[in-house]
């Protein structure tokens, strides 16, 4: 239609980017009307990234603050979800901890899939016995369940943020290139990747320029898929103590932080962050989920 | 059949070496040597005679390549070489954990399955009704919640409307199966609905596929009566993706229980596994590794060739 739109009408640059933006609005505007659910996701995303940004504005307390005269106090009005046994606010130490889940689950999505997408794109182009190679290895990755291959980074490289980071990077890796791959091989095939050759561009050129491109929709559906599985890792590592360190405010730490011994006396420990755990993985689970409907069926049932 | 079942174990097999020797390179990996980091980490003196005489022990003075030779060859042997933190051979201190987690891990299936089953095939039956947003939303919720999460709310319901505690010790199931199975029941449920939400979804999805297919339309047409149509066509040709996804989880349930056990205070491999990390016993790291992802191979061995027997095109391929 946009095309269609671009032909019959003069075409100034003014025009162009009216029908661009147009174009844009009208996505965005289906995408609500026919996906209610993903929209809920999407708008809880967009709530948790402004949560993130403004901690120091919005949180009412200092999350590292202790109070010894307030500890395990039940939700009141001063502290709306109570505090935990060093008296510290658990509300804000849940809003400062939305900044490292998003820190965490950003970065080792994003590098993750990124490095997944070069890796998946450079096997289905070299192709013969580079792909053979690469699909190999990449099977050996596969082997090791997530959280098994992140705790054996964790084992060698230790603990703490980066390392952290590191650890949910690698696993993630081998599944964004292989279902980026299997798109890029059916790119490989059609002949402008050919006449691109016959130009004498070189393979980097042609890679990035060429390729890229087309492999965008699978590229972003892991993007957000990750996301959710980044922020859930985190969560599990650091609940084990093998991630995040204290002091730093993270969800599955809060929960490791004698949660269970003080299960009796102040349940609030537990509830709120495993709340917000389960919350933030939804919203990008059903955003993700919705994402691939629409930018590409075809990925339906892909992890 | 045969043939394809000799041809995928072969092609299994460089999968298994690759394994070994990503996990050998892994623990070569670590910054400085083994055992530095493992007695003289926490600042504390450890004479060089010491840790000569560790280093002999643990086969670490001979040649890199030695040592991979003789790892191969014990794995061969089936022996993983021994803890650092115990002192007890590796296979032994998997061996007396293993009856729990596969306990926990079939108990876990059982209960997925049991739920996924009708659960997908109601929500695809009432495509786009309020059952069907119902159940989707329980299953994404079971993807987004943690395990461990849930299991902290199990407990923390008993407590608080019980009285009730998990026991600390574990009853095997021959020496008091009630005790047992009320044991074992909740760290199965929490890890299980996760297991039950991957499973409903694919459900829910082949069902709505299958429905669509000409058989079912012909079998409507010759006027069958709908129940029949949908146990006998549609559920039967379904089942195929749905076992492929139970067979995946279940080896993903090793990972599900690294955590859950941690809750539950259950000493199973998932335990043993954090407890090894924690303790930066690098060779017990090593083995559990090793050993997981042998399983996890093998799990996808068996579901593939599960598949081509239920379904002949595969093999014929």
């Amino acid at each position: 239609m946009a095309v269609d739109r671009q032909i019959l009408e003069p075409s100034t640059p003014n025009h162009l980017a009216e029908t661009k933006r147009s174009k844009w609005k009208q996505a965005v505007f289906r995408f609500i009307r026919y996906k209610p659910l993903g929209t809920v996701g999407a708008a809880i995303v967009l709530f948790m990234i402004l949560v993130a940004v403004s901690a120091e504005v919005i949180s009412p307390y200092d999350p590292l603050e202790t109070d010894y005269i307030n500890m395990f106090t039940p939700p009141d009005f001063t502290h709306w979800l109570g505090t935990d046994a060093f008296g510290r606010d658990i509300m804000s130490r849940i809003i400062y901890g939305s900044r490292t889940a998003m820190l965490v689950g950003f970065t080792a999505a994003f590098i993750g899939a990124t490095l997944g997408l070069f890796i998946g794109v450079a096997s289905a182009y070299f192709g013969g016995r580079i792909d053979l190679l690469v699909q190999r290895l990449l099977d050996i990755f596969m082997s090791f369940p997530l959280i098994i291959l992140a705790l054996s980074v964790v084992a060698i490289f230790g603990t703490g943020t980066e390392k952290v980071i590191m650890a949910i990077t690698v696993p993630l890796v081998p599944r964004c290139a292989r279902v980026v791959r299997s798109s890029a091989l059916a790119i490989r095939e059609i002949p402008y990747v050919d006449a691109a050759r016959a130009c004498g561009f070189t393979h980097w050129r042609i890679i990035v320029r060429h390729m890229l491109p087309n492999v965008v929709a699978p590229y972003l559906i892991m993007l957000t898929a990750f996301q959710g599985q980044a922020i859930l890792l985190e969560a599990s590592l650091s609940f084990l103590g093998l991630g995040v360190q204290e002091p730093t405010p993270a969800w599955g730490l809060m929960l490791q932080g004698g949660a269970e011994e003080y299960a009796e006396s102040a349940p609030w420990m537990a509830i709120f962050p495993g709340l917000a755990i389960s919350i933030a993985v939804f919203a990008f689970n059903v955003f993700g989920d919705s994402l691939r409907d629409v930018l590409d069926p075809r990925l339906r049932g892909a992890k | 059949m045969y043939r394809y079942i000799i041809r995928r174990i072969l092609l299994m097999i460089p999968t298994l070496v690759g394994v070994a020797i990503l996990v050998f390179v892994l623990m070569r990996l670590l910054p400085g040597d083994i055992v530095e980091m493992r007695l003289a980490s926490e600042g504390a003196y450890v004479s060089e005679e010491t840790l000569d005489k560790e280093r002999a022990r643990l086969g670490l003075d001979k040649p890199i390549w030695q040592q991979f030779v003789n790892w191969m060859w014990g794995i061969c042997r089936l022996d993983l070489g021994e803890s650092m933190w115990t002192g007890q051979p590796i296979t032994y201190e998997i061996g007396i954990r293993f009856q729990v987690s596969l306990q926990v891990a079939v108990m876990s299936t059982i209960i997925a399955v049991i739920l996924a089953i009708p659960l997908g095939m109601i929500a695809a039956l009432k495509q786009d009704t309020w059952v069907d947003y119902a159940i989707r939303i329980f299953s994404i919720a079971g993807l987004a919640t943690p395990s461990f999460w849930l299991g902290i709310m199990i407990i923390l319901a008993f407590l608080i409307f019980f009285t009730w505690a998990p026991p600390m010790v574990f009853t095997p199931i021959w020496v008091d199966p009630v005790a047992n199975l009320s044991q074992l029941i909740w760290p199965a449920l929490a890890t299980g609905y996760r297991y039950s939400a991957v499973a409903t979804r694919m459900t829910r999805s082949t069902v709505l596929e299958v429905l669509r297919e000409d058989y079912i339309r012909t079998a409507r047409a010759k006027g069958l009566w709908e129940k029949l149509i949908l146990v006998r066509h549609a559920l039967k040709n379904a089942m195929l993706p749905v076992i492929t996804v139970i067979g995946l989880e279940f080896a993903f349930l090793i990972g599900g229980l690294v955590v859950t056990e941690q809750v539950f205070n259950l000493n199973g491999i998932g335990k043993l596994f954090v407890d090894a990390v924690g303790n930066k016993d690098y060779t017990l790291v090593q083995g559990l590794v090793l050993m997981v992802a042998f399983v996890f191979t093998i799990t996808n061995l068996v579901v593939d060739i599960l598949y081509a027997w239920l379904d002949p095109r595969i093999r014929y391929q």
